[in-house]
């Protein structure tokens, strides 16, 4: 499998990703890689219909996404993969699938977190996955749509 | 670079643009042009002539107007009338324009038709529809 994006997005497949992302990098396939969201067949479902057109859209738990980085029949796919959050990227990661930068779009502000910018928010458990994911040498840029300018995670993580 | 006005009754066209930004961050060489009530056809003609004189063009000028035979429409094609590289297409939503604007940032080819093309099938290809009874229909294709 050929990543051409690794994305943290909690709206997962929405408007900058079906139009923006898909078409700059030029995927075949966008799969979402999230325990939660592949445990409810109605979000995946929902999310399996709105994949932009040409491109294939797939929701799996990450053991499973560690498994189809692995299978051979993958090999050539060019794939974007999307998480709603760093631990999963974590898991993905020591799991010996290679990803060299991280873009992050989009975390919502929930309870418990801190809002770093306009559109990330984070708890102690990203800030934990995010500081390991950092010392693997891993870039974390966060960037609405390509266009956008890169801002390091870390930078403002303080 | 070809150079996009979006032509509609009322402040359509501005708002368009603000959404289409939140998707696609800012843009670059885009203008609105407003019909207000009171306003007649030469005041439309121009205003597309004073933003086409404030754009970046390379002589293509793309008019996404809102609706066939409206006001904004018909004073467009006074203008286009009069070039070849100037085009108009009407019923312009938000699939449209944004396949547009990311057209004009790397498109440097395709002639005015060839655009007017592209913005139809975008503007097609963006009207879909959902209804419960599709799921059962979709054939799964798991990974």
């Amino acid at each position: 499998m050929n990543i051409v994006l690794a994305r943290i997005d909690d709206r997962l497949i929405h408007g900058q990703v079906a139009t923006v992302w898909s078409k700059s990098t030029g995927c075949q396939r966008i799969i979402v890689c999230d325990d939660e969201v592949a445990a409810d067949s109605i979000r995946s479902t929902l999310l399996k219909q709105v994949a932009p057109p040409g491109i294939k859209s797939h929701v799996v738990d990450v053991d499973k996404a560690v498994r189809v980085y692995n299978n051979p029949k993958y090999a050539e796919d060019k794939c974007m993969l999307l998480f709603t959050n760093p631990t999963s990227v974590l898991r993905l990661v020591n799991a010996g699938v290679p990803i060299t930068s991280i873009n992050i779009g989009g975390m919502s502000f929930k309870e418990g977190k801190h809002q770093i910018t306009g559109a990330v928010s984070v708890n102690d458990e990203d800030i934990a996955a995010f500081k390991s994911l950092n010392e693997k040498g891993i870039e974390l840029e966060i960037r609405k749509v390509d266009s956008d300018k890169k801002v390091m995670l870390m930078d403002v993580l303080k | 670079m070809f150079a996009i006005i979006v032509g509609t009754h009322g402040k359509f066209s501005e708002e368009l643009i603000k959404t289409c930004e939140m998707i696609c961050g800012a843009t670059k060489n885009v203008k609105t042009v407003t019909l207000i009530p009171g306003e007649g056809p030469d005041d439309i003609v121009g205003k597309y002539k004073d933003a086409i004189a404030h754009m970046d063009t390379d002589g293509r000028v793309l008019f996404l107007n809102d609706l066939f035979g409206g006001s904004p429409y018909n004073a467009a094609c006074r203008l286009v009338i009069e070039n070849e590289q100037y085009g108009i297409v009407t019923g312009v939503n938000l699939p449209m324009l944004i396949e547009m604007v990311s057209v004009q940032m790397t498109d440097e080819e395709t002639d005015i038709k060839g655009l007017m093309e592209k913005a139809i099938k975008a503007g097609q290809a963006g009207i879909q529809t959902f209804h419960a009874s599709a799921i059962a229909e979709e054939a799964e294709d798991d990974l």
